[in-house]
């Protein structure tokens, strides 16, 4: 597929998250899809009430392919002060997922996750099980690919371009009735009668 | 992908049984940009009301992976088109941890990012309160707040050069230093937002027409704010006193002194309150941040593998020209990792999560979009109100489309 996309330097890392300098922006954890769910659930039942966020990542040349990350913050889900809210813990949830592999959906332990995950069915194509209403969300209904993958290129496919029918120039038009009905010849026999008249 | 017409959830049972489809936007001016609801109504009562977003959507994060860390920048401010600057501050200090340069960031360029980010809240309130206030019929509020964003705007303008997408904070520090005149004009600004902050309270906040709007309109408990990831003044509406200033601390916010603004009502004028609040705080923030500036100082960290040498030593030193050809051609490189970084913009909790595998441009900015999930839980407590209030309700979330649809 032609991409305007910068291909990949030789030494560019194929898995960045293995590599990361030591930041402690979050406790990070990486889980098999299988044990996602019930990791997940595990959290919330820890206290990690709210999903900040799900986003995804498309690693092309590793295997997995695609990692869903997932962001999660104990707040307590009630009222709460500045000092009762304190600094909350962080968490973030690495899963990788293989192309075509769908994930089980987290929609009805955080409602949060709704838009989220649509968000990835639409721009990375990958599915969720069990959400309640799965379609594209930020991408038009009747839109072919998913736009954040890497292999899809960066301004969009090339469109072929509709010929631009003219009845000036024959050699242009298609064979077949044009949408008025009236064809070349018709069209060449009209104008020939009314110069005869 | 089967393409089917939009499915309704049928959480909420209509009483007479008799409801209809309505379809309210894209184009609906009170709906702050272009967000379709469908709204099942039964009489002047919302059943069921879903968003319906992506009318906006620009792919800026896709456009972001083909540009150098610098460039992307420059559509990320883009965003949140009405706090520029928090995005650029989230994106700044996400690829500041990646680069292992977070401590030397000179101190100078973080009051002034302090600074930035405040004046940016302010100016960001002022459109929502006065569009908020339109929505409702109140007119005349709209032109204090836009009066007063003006100012503010004219002076990111004279710092960054640009009203709307100035591009001031940079990885490493600020684009250039403050220009002469600029703390004059703070000052004089200092001295003119709080009696427009009073004027601002005085049109609506005992305005009987606007409680009678606003009070017990769109109730948000703490519990669905949670449920539904609501952040920022939506959330501290509710009781939940969450904010990334206080919770993580950056660019020096622990060293200001500053209230968190909460209130218990959940409702609409909970959230009207918060933000009035908010903008009070805003000011005290601008004002000790301006004390701090009288010191000169660099504002850039003074390394050339990231930042632009000194333009007098291009034509002196071979080795800042070299350094200046690189960064300007294929700019910088940064070390492979991913990291997670938070802000406090105007809207929530703003969040990069930053991926890089070494080379010259992003390989992925996952944008964490404060705006999107407080948007969604309009669908937990536009149910059961009239769509007249429905028009509140989206105004007191305060929405901005280029983030939500991105």
């Amino acid at each position: 597929m032609p991409s305007t996309q910068t291909p990949p330097i030789a030494g560019a890392a194929i898995d960045p998250p293995s590599l990361r300098p030591p930041i402690e922006d979050a406790v990070i954890e990486r889980v098999e899809p299988a044990q996602l769910r019930s990791r997940l659930e595990a959290l919330k039942a820890e206290g990690f009430a709210m999903l900040l966020d799900v986003g995804a990542v498309d690693y092309l040349q590793r295997k997995p392919r695609f990692d869903v990350v997932y962001h999660l913050l104990k707040l307590p889900a009630q009222k709460a002060t500045v000092a009762q809210v304190g600094s909350p813990p962080r968490m973030r949830l690495l899963c990788g997922v293989e192309e075509g592999e769908p994930l089980r959906s987290v929609m009805d332990l955080w409602k949060s996750a709704d838009w989220a995950e649509r968000e990835i069915y639409d721009l990375f194509g990958i599915a969720f099980e069990g959400h309640d209403d799965l379609r594209r969300i930020q991408m038009p209904h009747d839109w072919v690919g998913h736009p954040l993958r890497k292999d899809y290129p960066m301004r969009g496919p090339a469109r072929e371009r509709a010929p631009r029918p003219s009845f000036a120039n024959k050699s242009n038009v298609v064979a077949g009735t044009p949408p008025s009905g009236r064809t070349i010849e018709a069209l060449q026999e009209e104008v020939k009668r009314a110069r005869e008249q | 992908m089967t393409v089917y017409a939009k499915p309704l959830s049928p959480d909420v049972v209509s009483q007479s049984g008799n409801t209809m489809v309505l379809s309210m936007g894209p184009q609906h001016p009170s709906t702050h940009g272009v967000l379709q609801i469908v709204l099942e109504i039964d009489s002047e009562n919302v059943v069921t009301a879903d968003p319906e977003i992506g009318y906006l959507h620009t792919g800026i994060e896709k456009t972001a992976e083909g540009l150098f860390w610098t460039q992307a920048q420059t559509v990320i401010e883009r965003m949140d088109y009405l706090a520029p600057s928090s995005n650029a501050l989230c994106y700044a200090l996400g690829v500041e941890k990646l680069l292992g340069i977070t401590e030397r960031i000179p101190p100078r360029a973080q009051i002034v990012r302090v600074l930035l980010m405040e004046l940016t809240r302010l100016a960001s309130h002022c459109v929502w309160l006065g569009t908020h206030g339109i929505d409702l019929g109140a007119i005349s509020i709209f032109f204090y707040c836009f009066d007063l964003r003006e100012n503010i705007l004219d002076l990111q303008e004279a710092s960054g050069g640009a009203r709307m997408h100035p591009n001031y904070v940079r990885v490493g520090g600020l684009n250039g230093d403050l220009p002469e005149g600029y703390l004059a004009r703070l000052d004089a600004l200092i001295e003119k937002i709080p009696g427009r902050l009073r004027e601002l309270r005085g049109l609506l906040q005992a305005n009987p027409i606007f409680q009678d709007r606003t009070i017990d309109v769109g109730y948000l408990s703490p519990e669905q704010a949670i449920q539904y990831g609501v952040t920022g003044p939506s959330l501290r509406g509710s009781g939940v006193a969450y904010d990334v200033r206080k919770a993580y601390p950056y660019t020096g916010y622990d060293t200001y002194d500053f209230e968190i603004p909460t209130r218990e009502e959940g409702d609409a004028y909970a959230r009207f309150l918060v933000r009035l609040d908010e903008m009070d705080q805003s000011v005290r923030i601008i004002e000790q941040a301006r004390k701090r500036l009288d010191t000169p100082g660099p504002v850039m960290i003074d390394d050339t593998k990231v930042a632009l040498p000194p333009k007098e030593t291009i034509a002196l030193s071979m080795e800042a020209l070299i350094h200046h050809f690189k960064l300007i051609s294929e700019g910088f490189r940064v070390p492979p990792g991913d990291v997670y970084q938070a802000v406090e913009s105007p809207r929530g909790e703003l969040g990069y999560y930053i991926v890089s595998n070494g080379e010259n441009r992003p390989y992925r900015i996952r944008t964490r979009p404060p705006s999107m999930y407080n948007l969604q839980a309009l669908k937990g407590i536009a149910p059961g109100n009239l769509i007249a209030d429905l028009v509140v309700m989206i105004g007191s979330l305060d929405p901005v489309f280029g983030e939500v649809d991105r």
